[in-house]
């Protein structure tokens, strides 16, 4: 890292210090990732809570739980929590706190872009949450689909939430991408090469691509929105004429994708928990890679199997079938690569890993009934049913959410230093494993039953009931497992048994440093000869007489060491970048700047106009001194 | 010792079975179930159906047994083998990625072949049915029969119906989930849909949803379907097709409106100058208690609705049709052909509503107490909707207003005694 001039005043970097502004004015990757963390199980909480109220709603025939009204506005955010708020953070806090570590860099590329990027996300998870307290919280489902999103069928305030909402966290999501992409390019260790990057990095690489090409499609699609809402354009409005396919495609042209990355960044972490607790390197790594980057790409051509029943046409319901079905292929390999890796391995049924092989197993499920709706005429039965809603809960719940539990419980106590408690461990998989099972899979017989979804209420004597009282329990169940799990998450930060550098004897350079890990990481950034820097460090012989693995066996110039103690960054002459709130500050001058398109609506145009420029002042001003004083 | 094995392999092998078990289930256990074969458009589709599920269960197993397995045989035991250092396998790879491929192949082929059959032209001779969605109702016109209809279809069993779908504002979409898949409403633009049922199939009635969020009432926007054999199709068509049975000239009632509607002709009201025209088939409502109960509508009159029913019995038609009906502005929304001025299309049609055995979307039932309370106050039974709160006194939760004028409950009677007149 290059060093600037230092400054007059000098500041200690943030990790050293304590309190409320510590964290305010952090630029250090694992405060941030840990802020991403615990706001992101905040907000699945939240977003869990709206789904316990659905399900009680659905727990019987004309339940008169919650109005209509209400529960419109509970699944659209419910949904949209779920997507932006909880995984994609979650997913983020890993990106944030690991990939510097694994691939032996002190911090991210740009620091200050990254506390920003948390700003941002927490300020407009606020601003689009906050609403459900007034009951105008945004009800158009979490996809919005026009026209009933413009202001001709959404009258209120509900939407605009939404789109302003959206609009903001996909600012806080492409300025993360850049970020990653630019430090897992250029500040990999001397010798890490690509093909011998740890597969977490990997997939959280294509990640970010994907980030960077989803998201202005939809960018658009929100400001077409925004235009129509506030300033009176037409992009949507059905009586100029509009075609509500176009917000169609350009939602599902990052929809799609979108889904890559809720669950490839659960399919890397998975990847560091089987090769760990089975002993051995992961099975396939090049194909593991490979297939990561056909997913990613194939990805961007299968967007309108969402749409198989707007009637595009036989051509077209044709190509998208096809493309549907040949993703499936790459998703399939990487299945059996993971069950690969534990044959003949040594597995050891840690609470990691009991989450990271639930995966495997409910991703399959998933995946199979990815392959039922990749039929378009099958499809037609399917689409707009309970039986999508199963599907996509095992995905995105049986993998996503499984993966990132295992990635949590791994790396717990390399983050705090202490394990999480094990018997507290047990109870949250099992209840999570059957709870989950129990909530989504009666699902599939309901849809097929001919069950809509997004209804409030359903006649009893039409096939359903029994499904929806199991789903119930069900998310009754997730419930209590969701508690033990906080408890666990809390508690253990004070009471956990204490663990070292490296408690799972793991193979990738996070784990060569004490736990939590040193402001400046490594005190010595070391060279990288091989996938496994630390297995080949404990015991060089271990892949005796196997075929190679990027192993170039000679030690480089300053070869791997397990680091054992912590200093701070100025005891050991390493410049950290500087703590400061201008990203902060910044942020609350995009969102505050975003929030004055409200009072437009309410021909509150001077209110609007003072807002909106106030806000832009901050930004500006706030950008201005934090691109002109030095880094660190 | 790991008891995941038991445990995971027993509720997903259970499951595979019940859900290969469910293929061939009960029709009234399961009334709206898509596994049916009851017309060409279903039979297609449950034929791609049952082989995607027949190769989804075999990776199923091959995937959820290989990975138990693996996890059995080769966990850490004292004693137990070490850990083999493999770093990966070009002919497994190559291997697994093979077989998937080919598996998926044989699912492509068909489904490529029934996309095309499915989305052909409707074949020539097809009864069209122009299918209009509305928030949140259905409009159905037939227009080589001259029908305008609103929430309840007839079709004839063997004969293609060919539906052309549209949609008056938000997008909307049409399931019927035991004829076949379902297709969108796109605000302009035009779909079709056409399958043909059985001419086996006996007459029968079914549930019909709208399955593309379109706001507050999206869960009440129901529609029903009767197949019904072809003379009856034709009887009832040609009644449709005719005027109000009703006319709006002051005459006795000659039945009380609480009879049930029956296909025998009820002559009510008859304009002195022309002949009375007789009712045409409707769906027998004591098939629907007895078979078909699903299609009866159970939604709860919500709390905070009263009429005093006591005032049903005396409702006059005549008054109703002259005072109730225009004092109301139901004319302002609703057609009834032959009654002069009553054209407007933002409503469903009520020519012959009293043939109808829903209201309100398929949302409620078509009975005197409950159309009483739906016209008093419909905002209240239905979240959202763009009919008036016509009671007088009544809260309107939309505008947030309390009805000042508006009409009484004598002269709501007397409108749901000429709605139920107008068979």
């Amino acid at each position: 890292m290059a060093t600037l001039a230092a400054p007059a005043r000098a500041t200690a970097p943030a990790s050293t210090q304590s309190g409320l502004w510590s964290w305010i004015a952090t630029t250090d990757h694992k405060r941030i990732g840990t802020l991403y963390l615990w706001t992101a199980l905040a907000f699945f909480v939240i977003g869990g809570f709206e789904a316990v109220l659905i399900r009680t709603q659905l727990a019987r025939p004309n339940m008169g739980f919650v109005s209509a009204e209400t529960y419109n506005q509970l699944f659209t955010m419910h949904g949209t929590t779920m997507v932006f708020l909880a995984v994609m953070p979650l997913s983020a806090a890993f990106f944030n706190y690991l990939i510097p570590l694994q691939i032996g860099a002190r911090d991210v590329a740009f620091p200050r872009l990254n506390a920003f990027s948390y700003w941002v996300y927490l300020l407009g998870g606020v601003f689009i949450t906050l609403p459900i307290l007034f009951q105008v919280a945004p009800d158009g489902g979490w996809f919005g689909y026009a026209p009933l999103t413009t202001t001709q069928f959404s009258s209120g305030p509900n939407i605009d939430f939404w789109v302003i909402g959206l609009q903001i966290l996909g600012v806080s999501s492409l300025a993360a991408a850049f970020n990653f992409i630019t430090t897992i390019i250029n500040l990999r260790a001397p010798g890490m090469t690509l093909m011998r990057m740890p597969m977490f990095t990997w997939m959280s690489f294509v990640v970010q691509f994907l980030m960077i090409l989803a998201f202005p499609p939809i960018t658009v699609a929100l400001v077409f929105l925004l235009m129509d809402r506030f300033f009176g354009t037409t992009f949507y409005a059905i009586a100029q004429g509009a075609d509500p396919l176009l917000w169609q495609h350009l939602f599902w042209v990052f929809g799609h994708p979108e889904v890559y990355i809720l669950i490839l960044p659960a399919f890397g972490l998975v990847s560091e928990v089987l090769p760990t607790f089975s002993k051995k390197p992961l099975f396939g790594y090049n194909v593991m890679v490979y297939s990561g980057i056909m997913i990613g790409f194939l990805g961007f051509g299968v967007w309108a199997h969402h749409m198989f029943a707007v009637g595009m046409g036989a051509v077209a319901d044709s190509i998208f079938s096809l493309m549907t079905m040949l993703i499936a292929i790459p998703t399939g390999v990487k299945i059996f690569n993971w069950i690969a890796t534990m044959w003949a391995g040594e597995v050891r049924f840690t609470i990691p890993m009991k989450f990271a092989i639930a995966l495997i197993a409910m991703f399959t499920i998933g995946g199979i009934s990815g392959v039922m709706h990749s039929s378009a005429p099958a499809d037609l039965q399917q689409t707009d049913s309970y039986f999508v809603v199963a599907h996509f809960h095992y995905v995105l719940f049986g993998g996503s959410i499984m993966g990132i539990f295992a990635g949590i419980y791994h790396y717990y106590p390399k983050i705090t230093g202490r394990f999480l408690d094990e018997r507290l461990g047990n109870a949250h998989f099992w209840l999570n494993f059957i709870g989950m099972n129990l909530t989504f899979f009666p699902m599939h017989f309901s849809g097929l039953l001919g069950m809509p979804r997004r209804i409030y209420t359903y006649d009893a004597g039409q096939g359903w009931d029994l499904f929806n009282l199991l789903a119930t329990y069900g998310t009754y169940l997730l419930v209590i497992a969701t508690a033990v799990f906080v408890w666990n998450f809390v508690r253990s930060r004070t009471r956990g048994v204490i663990a070292g550098g490296d408690p799972w004897g793991a193979a990738t350079l996070e784990w060569s440093i004490p736990s939590p890990p040193p402001e400046y990481n490594f005190a010595q950034i070391p060279t990288v000869t091989s996938r496994y820097p630390l297995w080949d460090l404990k015991d060089p012989s271990w892949h005796e007489g196997e075929s190679a693995h990027g192993d170039t066996g000679t030690p480089g110039p300053s070869p791997l060491r397990e680091e054992t103690e912590t200093h701070t960054a100025k005891a050991l002459g390493i410049p950290m970048p500087l703590a400061t709130a201008k990203p902060a500050f910044t942020a609350i001058g995009l969102v505050v700047m975003f929030s004055g398109l409200l009072f437009l609506r309410n021909d509150l145009f001077a209110v609007a106009m003072t807002v909106t420029l106030g806000g832009a002042a901050m930004l500006i001003g706030g950008l201005y001194a934090w691109l002109t004083s030095p880094l660190e | 010792m790991p008891k995941l094995s038991l445990r995971q392999a027993a509720p997903t092998a259970l499951a595979a079975v019940a859900l290969l078990a469910l293929s061939g289930c009960g029709f009234t256990e399961y009334p709206n179930s898509t596994f049916n074969h009851h017309t060409d458009f279903n039979t297609s589709i449950d034929a791609l159906f049952q082989r995607l599920l027949f190769w989804g269960t075999i990776v199923f197993v091959v995937v959820e047994v290989g990975l138990v397995y693996t996890i059995i045989k080769y966990r850490k035991r004292p004693g137990g083998p070490k850990a083999r250092p493999i770093h990966g396998n070009a002919a497994l790879e190559i291997t697994w990625t093979a077989i998937p491929a080919l598996i998926l192949v044989l699912i492509a082929i068909p489904t490529v072949k029934t996309i095309f059959e499915t989305q052909a032209e409707a074949p020539a001779g097809a009864l069209k049915v122009q299918v209009i969605g509305h928030q949140w109702w259905w409009e159905f016109r037939y227009p080589e029969l001259g029908i305008v209809t609103a929430n309840e279809l007839h079709i004839p069993v063997g004969r293609t119906v060919e539906f052309e779908l549209t949609t008056k504002d938000v997008l909307h979409s049409f399931w019927i989930p035991q004829m076949g898949g379902k297709r969108d409403l796109i605000s302009n633009k035009t779909n079709y849909l056409w399958f043909t049922p059985n001419a086996d199939l006996g007459t029968s009635a079914w549930n019909g949803f709208c399955t593309e969020y379109c706001g507050s009432s999206h869960a009440n926007m129901k529609f029903r379907l009767y197949t019904v054999q072809p003379d009856e199709f034709d009887s009832w068509a040609k009644h449709q097709a005719s005027p109000a049975v009703f006319s709006a000239t002051p005459a006795p009632v000659t039945t009380p409106v609480t009879t049930p509607v029956s296909p025998v002709a009820q002559v009510t009201g008859a304009d002195s100058a022309a002949p009375a025209p007789t009712a045409g088939y409707v769906f027998p409502r004591e098939r629907l208690e007895t078979e078909f109960p699903h299609v009866i509508p159970q939604t709860p009159i919500p709390a905070g609705l009263t009429f005093d029913d006591a005032l049903l019995a005396g409702g006059d038609p005549a008054r109703g049709a002259n005072e109730g009906f225009m004092l109301g502005g139901c004319i302002g929304c609703h057609a009834i052909s032959g009654v002069p001025g009553a054209v407007s299309e933002i409503g469903p049609n009520l020519t012959h509503i009293a043939s109808r055995h829903t209201i309100a979307g398929g949302l409620y039932k078509n009975d005197a107490p409950t159309l009483a309370r739906w016209i008093k106050n419909a905002r209240h039974m239905k979240p959202g909707s763009l009919m008036n709160t016509i009671g007088r006194g009544e809260y309107d939760p939309i505008l947030k207003t309390t009805n000042a004028g508006g009409l009484d409950d004598r002269q709501i009677a007397d409108v749901v005694a000429y709605l139920l007149a107008l068979k």
